[in-house]
């Protein structure tokens, strides 16, 4: 049992790092990368590992109860709308004429 | 009005002149003055247009009614042979009222012959556009030069199409005229009917989300979920609910649904890793390119499952949607590589159709995906086309400042200033 609960807190404390290091690897992308769709792609970034660790981190240390039940139907909406967002913001930005930038381009 | 006196209830004459050309008299066999095609759907107007259809090909003088029911399902989905058999059936009975109406002809029976056809089938038609492309084609082969659209026609999902198909065949040669057609009473029996299976699948949804919330265990959590869970489908089941609910069917695709999403969350992982190490490398190594892709999944709920599972995916983003084309972002080149070799576009079929139908070649095999830009683009990239060249007009001004903007770091401020930046240059 005393085992069992020390695997439960090492995998809480390793999921929060993971999470952790996916969203700060997201916030890293969207301050490098050169324009609006490659931005796009870390900013979902950040929402599917990130906030997936985080809520699996939240999940296992409330245990099986609603509110961990809740946590996990967090994730589901979390991946439902997300890329919904992502695609909006992309979409907008193509149906406004903003031609993606490739190699070689100025940075903006 | 070009065509019979007694429709004038409102209808919108669309079609100009372009009956005049017909002599309304030459009923004569020898001369047809062409065909009429009337696109046919088992809606519940369907027995008013055929008669409508009818006296108007006997007043202006079309020698042939081309009933066509055009196919939103592809061959080769595994209820294909079922779908072909309703819709050829629904064309036999079409054809049985056109008849009878015929000799029910006040005087003598005019000579229109009636022809039915299936088309469509050997491919997914997503938009108003593809179903015009189908329908001209269609029209042209035959010698038809007047489409009779049903108010109620609506081959994909529940949105009606009316307009923009009546858009789209504005730009062909064809003239495009609405049957006055109202809907019978028999209607509300039929919607009932239907709405009866979303009602109960909206109702079971809702009611299980709201006890998952609540406590299934305390009565009181009961009494209120079904209230609440009453609420939501009167009021939302005709509108949550694309489809209609059929039973080994959607059981079935839920089941699979979940597992695709452990293998999801796989490739999730996987392509996530890739991207992170890319965007903590020192010298940023991305080559992002527009990409498109023809994929074979069916449109609405398949086609969103598809494009949403790809910009899950790091590294792929899907831009734009337009019928069957995903045009998709990618930042680097293994993620494209991936988004090649279709493995999201196979998972998504099997979601939805099965084990059998998720064996197809992969777009790279098919030659279904080009890249738009770089070094190895073979396509142009469609967003000159799609922007009518004004950003250029409106000089580069702006589009400096809109990337300007872009560099400050979050989308939805470079948004805002790109707007104020459109404004300026407006002014």
């Amino acid at each position: 049992m005393d085992a069992l609960e020390t695997a439960r807190v090492a995998l809480v404390v390793g999921f929060t790092l993971l999470g952790l290091f996916f969203t700060f690897v997201s916030m890293t992308g969207v301050l490098r990368l050169p324009d609006v769709y490659s931005r796009a792609h870390t900013a979902s970034q950040a929402d599917t590992l990130g906030a997936g660790f985080g809520l699996a981190a939240v999940a296992l240390t409330i245990g099986w109860e609603a509110a961990g039940v809740k946590s996990v139907l967090l994730l589901f909406f979390i991946f439902v709308t997300n890329p919904t967002a992502a695609h909006a913001i992309a979409r907008a930005a193509f149906e406004e004429g903003t031609v993606p930038w490739t190699e070689g381009d100025e940075r903006r | 009005m070009w065509w019979v006196a007694d429709t004038d209830a409102g209808s919108d004459p669309t079609g100009g002149e372009a009956g005049d050309s017909g002599d309304p008299e030459s009923d004569s066999p020898s001369a047809p003055t062409g065909g009429l095609v009337v696109p046919v759907e088992p809606t519940p107007t369907l027995r008013a247009m055929v008669a409508y259809a009818v006296e108007a090909a006997a007043d202006n003088g079309f020698s042939t009614i081309h009933l066509v029911e055009i196919a939103s399902w592809r061959s080769g989905d595994p209820d294909a042979d079922d779908r072909a058999s309703a819709a050829e059936r629904v064309l036999e009975r079409a054809e049985a009222w056109a008849n009878s109406d015929l000799d029910d002809f006040d005087g003598e029976r005019p000579s229109v012959t009636i022809a039915t056809k299936l088309i469509g089938a050997d491919e997914y038609l997503f938009g108003p556009d593809d179903y015009v492309q189908v329908l001209a084609a269609y029209a042209e082969e035959h010698g038809a030069d007047t489409v009779l659209l049903d108010p109620e026609y609506t081959p994909v999902g529940n949105t009606t199409l009316l307009q923009p198909l009546e858009f789209a065949l504005s730009n062909t040669s064809l003239s495009v005229e609405t049957a006055p057609v109202t809907r019978p009473t028999r209607r509300e029996r039929l919607r009932s009917e239907a709405t009866g299976k979303r009602f109960v699948a909206m109702f079971g949804f809702s009611l299980a989300f709201y006890l998952v919330l609540g406590d299934p265990f305390y009565w009181f959590d009961w009494v209120t979920g079904i209230a609440t869970a009453a609420i939501v489908s009167i009021t939302l089941s005709r509108v949550s609910i694309d489809a209609e609910p059929a039973i080994p069917r959607t059981p079935m695709r839920v089941f699979r649904g979940l597992i695709y999403v452990p293998i999801l969350l796989f490739e999730i992982v996987k392509a996530n890793v890739e991207v992170a190490r890319v965007i903590l490398d020192p010298r940023l190594p991305i080559e992002p390119t527009m990409n498109r892709m023809r994929v074979i999944v069916g449109s609405g709920l398949p086609l969103m499952t598809l494009a949403n599972s790809i910009t899950l995916t790091p590294g792929t983003l899907t831009v734009r949607a337009r019928d069957s084309d995903l045009y998709v972002h990618s930042l680097i080149p293994a993620s494209r590589d991936g988004l090649f070799d279709g493995s999201l576009e196979r998972w998504t079929r099997f979601v939805y159709y099965g084990r059998s139908s998720a064996r197809l070649p992969t777009p790279r095999e098919r030659d279904d995906c080009a890249i738009l830009q770089g070094p190895d683009a073979t396509e142009e990239l469609p967003i000159a086309a799609a922007d009518g060249g004004t950003s250029s007009a409106d000089g580069g001004g702006s589009s400096a400042a809109a990337d300007s903007a872009v560099a400050s770091g979050d989308e939805k401020r470079a948004d805002r200033g790109k707007r104020e930046a459109a404004e300026v240059a407006d002014e």
